[in-house]
């Protein structure tokens, strides 16, 4: 079965945002993303953990993050935590993403500019 | 810890364990694991209503991934099998191949794409690897400009030539070249029913003049057996060969696809004997 364009995912569900967005810096854990987009959105946006581990492994499933095959070392972290990385396709659709609201926010400038010069 | 949350801990843990099977196969005991730690700090932050929504989340989630399982496996059971893809090897005694054009191996693989497939066309003639340049194939009934997978034109074929193909049944594909409104040339592609062997019927102008082929493939796992790859290539990896631009000119190469990755092997000199691998991606 061929594999989706990384067109084919925008717009971009907003808890996949997230999730990519969290595993752009490098592998982390299901309860690190969580925490990460906890964080990073001043608490407004808590992936709960059934809703977390949906997302997850439908994108493990389209290809755009996959299970890491490392381990921290025991003593550093639970062995026994999954770890997720980025895949080409998840950054590239995390690239795509981020140019679509860029654009969306450069038309919204535009039109507030033309409203106040009006 | 007070009574209300192992209660509820153990609530979640029994909710978790319901997931479905092929759920838990891909994210192990993080869900259970996540939650049993959540427990504790949302009764703290959030209370009674913290704690239903953790609830809630999984309880809802529950229903949805089974249905999602359930569809997945209907999808896979409805969906039926592409029977053109893969690689097809000529069959010698059956075929009848125009003199001009013998090879003593011949091979055609199909990639499925989203919009038909990449044919790849290559063999062994005069004990030379050879190969045609991939063209896709669309079986769409659209019109489109004739121009190699990199989008630029194809030396030998007249500017404005258009490709279209068609599927007329899901054994059948055809695919044919214009211009000026005249046929070009094309070719039919049939799977017998069984599924075990590909008819090609193919005619047209090549670079030596008008030819006619009925070509008749069997599908095949098998590598090619050309001499500078022997010794070189695992058998279970998937093995094409392809052309690519080497220094201003279209070369035949090998690719050898495996573990998701893909190595190139040029046949840089025929006469050493030798296939070097190129480069890896």
């Amino acid at each position: 079965m061929p594999r989706k364009k990384p067109e084919a995912f925008l717009p971009l569900k907003s808890h996949w945002f997230h999730i990519l967005l969290s595993l752009l810096e490098g592998e982390q854990h299901g309860y690190g993303i969580m925490l990460e987009v906890l964080e990073r959105s001043g608490g407004k946006v808590r992936l709960w953990p059934a809703t977390l581990y949906g997302s997850l492994k439908r994108l493990i499933k389209e290809g755009l993050i996959a299970e890491s095959g490392e381990r921290p070392a025991p003593e550093l972290d639970d062995a026994r935590r999954r770890y997720y990385k980025l895949t080409a396709l998840g950054q590239r659709v995390l690239d795509l993403e981020t140019d679509r609201l860029k654009q969306l926010v450069r038309i919204l400038q535009a039109k507030r500019k033309q409203e106040a010069q009006s | 810890m007070n009574f209300w949350v192992s209660s509820c801990q153990r609530i979640y843990r029994g909710l978790a364990r319901a997931f479905p099977y092929e759920f838990r196969m891909i994210c192990g005991d993080g869900l259970e694991r996540l939650g049993e730690d959540m427990v504790p700090r949302v009764w703290q932050q959030w209370g009674i209503v913290g704690i239903v929504r953790l609830l809630a989340d999984i309880a809802l989630c529950l229903p949805y991934e089974y249905l999602s399982t359930w569809i997945a496996k209907l999808t896979e059971d409805t969906v039926i099998e592409d029977l053109l893809e893969g690689t097809w090897k000529g069959n010698k005694e059956k075929s009848k191949w125009d003199p001009k054009y013998t090879p003593e191996e011949a091979y055609l693989r199909f990639e499925a794409t989203d919009t038909g497939y990449i044919l790849f066309a290559y063999g062994i003639k005069d004990g030379q690897a050879v190969a045609e340049r991939p063209r896709p194939i669309f079986p769409d009934g659209k019109r489109r400009p004739v121009v190699d997978l990199n989008g630029r034109p194809i030396p030998g074929v007249p500017p404005g030539a258009m490709a279209y193909g068609s599927r007329p049944d899901p054994y059948t594909i055809e695919g044919w070249v214009e211009a000026d409104g005249k046929v070009l040339g094309g070719g039919t592609y049939k799977i017998s029913e069984d599924g075990n062997t590909l008819t090609v019927t193919s005619e047209g102008m090549g670079m030596k003049g008008p030819f006619k082929v009925v070509a008749v493939l069997t599908e095949s796992s098998v590598i090619p057996t050309h001499p500078l790859l022997k010794g070189r290539i695992k058998r279970d990896h998937l093995l094409t060969l392809d052309s690519r631009y080497i220094a201003g000119r279209l070369e035949p190469c090998f690719y050898n696809k495996f573990d998701g990755r893909m190595a190139v092997y040029e046949i840089r000199d025929p006469g050493e004997g030798e296939a070097a691998e190129a480069e890896q991606s």
